[in-house]
């Protein structure tokens, strides 16, 4: 543990700018909106900024990246191809808990499974990762409810909070310690624990009156969710209310479901692109003669839903895939964001 | 044995397609290898596994293996159905494609001993079969009959005729057809291919059945073999679903909770039922 004044603390961020690209919360200047965005000066982060609209997921698992390369010539029958990985070095800055658990939860789906996933993990491969505890909640937040917050407890390289007019600095790898010790951090005393406990449980009592958005309960309907016991209802009931837009995908941390296409180009040679799809889209599964095996809407609800709370998607996440951020009821043009689905399940329980 | 280690994961090896071969109306045979010796001396395969084909400018997608995988050539049939299946069929021998792979559970083989076998295929579901088929033959000795029921639309649309008069020469071999409509110089059997399990008298102790084909034929026939008493873990098949990765990461071949291209394609009647999903 480590201290550092707050007018000082950008001063990290300055220096992992010299190693690394870096990324972190910006507030836009016109729109006053926050992009979790690449910046030419660590100045322009603000590590007071509510949750960005687009979570961090972008730096490791970008919209659209072209993930290979080739080119061929029919005539002499010659074919090259490579992969073109990202393989620069990323420092993220000021990342908040739910959005540090969702890169968690996708470096144990892109890499824990049966294959590791390459692309992913060469974007992974260099990274600095700087977390921020949040002392307040914002008004979407409900990571109580899905053990995400409000802060860290790893995957961090660094871990700031505000106690006072400090930073606390904790460590959370060889990499932070050395990094730290570089920058000459004073030492935190061990009373540092007790005050960031008191910080973090000040953080939490305050859930109940500023997080006043969401409430998502989501251990009560894991159970259900896993073992199919939820009336049909209920999931036409959800699915007549979905616009198939796609959005709460785009917008949740652990959403990775993903389309590959070939673009072919000018100079004669193709890009491989990858790029972020949705399950609620009805074109998604849909196969050879327009025979389209997962139909009705309320499947495909299903589906996103299923892949949140179940223990059997928990079991490759080792948690549940909802991180609480809030994104996904932020966006639904249907209101049936995490939250409110949770809220009809159990609804349909009690009753 | 796993081939674990010499799957082609992430970037599509090169391979040289040597020779095609017109099957049916739109299915060709392309016979592939691979141009770094080293990666064709390796490249082993379960029967009921897949490979994800890479068609340089317009696209990659997953085709069943049909080879045996003891001493086959390594080869392709594909029907032609839309963009990368089309710039495939413009191809000639000499040209070079892309191969990931292979993927996939297969059928667990070892399972299989000691048991009749009946396959049952319609059209082009006798490609994901074959390469069980021609396995079990190669080992007659370990299985009780092997009996095969096709159906075709017409004698024209019958997959694979030159490898049947092959494998009837051997002995123990049961295979029946039946075609749709027939042809006028069609001398065998019309009707669906269901009706062909009376005519073989299929056995239902000690068998497995791998059905393959449309889905109204695949459900006709689940339907006549578990009449019959077969049970629904002896009924195997194979599922087809977009696919983009092959390696369990895109979920474009998630069906509820399970990926086709890990833990599928082959899974017995009685998973596909638990599903929820159709065929
Ligand atoms: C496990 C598995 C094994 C297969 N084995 C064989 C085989 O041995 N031989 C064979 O000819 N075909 C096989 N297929 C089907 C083959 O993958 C599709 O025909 C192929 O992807 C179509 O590509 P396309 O670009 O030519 O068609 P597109 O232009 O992409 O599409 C034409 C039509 O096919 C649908 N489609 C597109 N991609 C797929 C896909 N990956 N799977 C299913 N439908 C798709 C589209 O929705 C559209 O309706 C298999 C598929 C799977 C999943
Ligand atoms: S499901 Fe919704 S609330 Fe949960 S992590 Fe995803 S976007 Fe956030
Ligand atoms: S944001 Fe809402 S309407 Fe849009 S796809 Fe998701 S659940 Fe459906
Ligand atoms: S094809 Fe991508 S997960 Fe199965």
């Amino acid at each position: 543990m480590y201290l550092i004044e707050k007018n000082n603390v950008m001063k990290l961020a300055e220096e992992l700018a010299k190693s690394y690209d870096l990324y972190g919360p910006v507030i836009d200047n016109e729109t006053k909106q926050v992009f979790f965005n690449k910046v030419e000066s660590a100045s322009e982060i603000s590590l007071t900024a509510e949750i960005p609209a687009l979570p961090p997921k972008t730096v490791v698992f970008p919209q659209i990246e072209r993930i290979t390369q080739y080119k061929y010539d029919k005539v002499g029958k010659k074919a090259e191809i490579a992969m073109t990985y990202d393989d620069r070095s990323k420092a993220i800055f000021g990342i908040r808990p739910c959005d540090l658990t969702g890169i968690i939860v996708l470096d144990r789906f892109f890499l824990g499974q049966e294959f590791v996933d390459d692309v992913y993990k060469e974007h992974r491969k260099r990274m600095f990762i700087v977390s921020n505890t949040c002392v307040v909640p914002f008004k979407q937040c409900f990571c109580v409810c899905t053990d995400s917050g409000p802060a860290a407890d790893e995957g961090y390289d660094l871990n700031l909070t505000e106690i006072g007019d400090m930073y606390l600095v904790e460590t959370g790898s060889e990499k932070g310690k050395a990094f730290a010790e570089k920058m000459g951090l004073k030492p935190a005393g061990d009373e540092y624990i007790a005050l960031k406990k008191k910080v973090i449980d000040k953080s939490i009592s305050l859930f109940e009156k500023v997080a006043t958005d969401n409430k998502a309960w989501i251990s009560r309907i894991m159970n259900r969710v896993t073992t199919g016991f939820i009336k049909d209802e209920v999931w036409k009931h959800i699915g007549n209310q979905c616009f198939e837009c796609g959005a709460c995908s785009f917008v949740c941390p652990t959403c990775s479901c993903f389309n590959i296409e070939d673009h072919n180009r000018f100079d004669g040679s193709t890009d491989r692109l990858r790029e972020w799809d949705s399950c609620s889209f009805e074109g998604y599964t849909k196969m050879a003669g327009d025979h389209n095996p997962r139909h009705p809407v309320e499947d495909r609800r299903n589906k996103r839903f299923f892949c949140k709370l179940s223990y059997s998607q928990s079991k490759k996440y080792l948690r549940p895939g909802c991180v609480g951020c809030g994104r996904c009821q932020w966006v639904c043009p249907g209101d049936i964001g995490l939250p409110n689905v949770v809220t009809y399940i159990r609804r349909e329980i009690t009753e | 044995m796993s081939n674990m280690d010499n799957k082609i994961v992430t970037l599509p090896e090169i391979a040289t397609i040597e020779e095609i071969k017109e099957e049916i109306q739109d299915v060709k045979t392309f016979y592939i290898k691979f141009d770094n010796p080293e990666v064709q001396k390796n490249f082993k395969w379960k029967s009921g596994q897949i490979v994800m084909l890479t068609i340089f400018g317009a696209g990659e997608a997953a085709f069943s293996l049909p080879g045996a995988p003891e001493n086959d050539r390594f080869h392709l049939s594909i029907k032609r159905v839309g963009k990368v299946t089309s710039a495939l069929f413009e191809l000639e021998p000499g040209d070079k494609v892309g191969i990931r792979g292979p993927f996939g559970n297969g059928f667990p083989f070892a399972e299989f001993k000691g048991k009749n076998l009946i396959y049952v295929a319609g059209g082009i579901g006798l490609i994901p079969l074959r390469s069980s088929i021609v396995h079990a033959l190669q080992h007659r000795e370990d299985f009780g009959r092997i009996i095969v029921l096709l159906g075709a639309r017409t004698p024209n649309d019958l997959m694979y005729q030159n490898n049947i008069e092959e494998w009837l020469k051997i002995p123990g071999f049961e295979c029946y057809v039946t075609v749709d409509q027939a042809t006028a110089d069609w001398k065998g059997e019309t009707g669906f291919v269901h009706t062909l399990l009376d005519k073989a008298n299929v056995p239902v102790d000690n068998t497995m059945a791998f059905v393959c084909g449309p889905p109204i034929m695949f459900n006709s026939v689940i339907g006549e073999l578990m009449k019959r008493g077969l049970r629904e873990d002896n009924i195997l098949s194979t599922l087809e679903r977009h696919m983009k990765c092959g390696i369990g990461k895109c979920q474009h071949c998630a069906i509820g909770r399970t990926l086709v291209c890990t833990d599928g394609p082959v899974y017995t009647y009685k998973q596909i039922k638990t599903l929820g999903e159709e065929i």
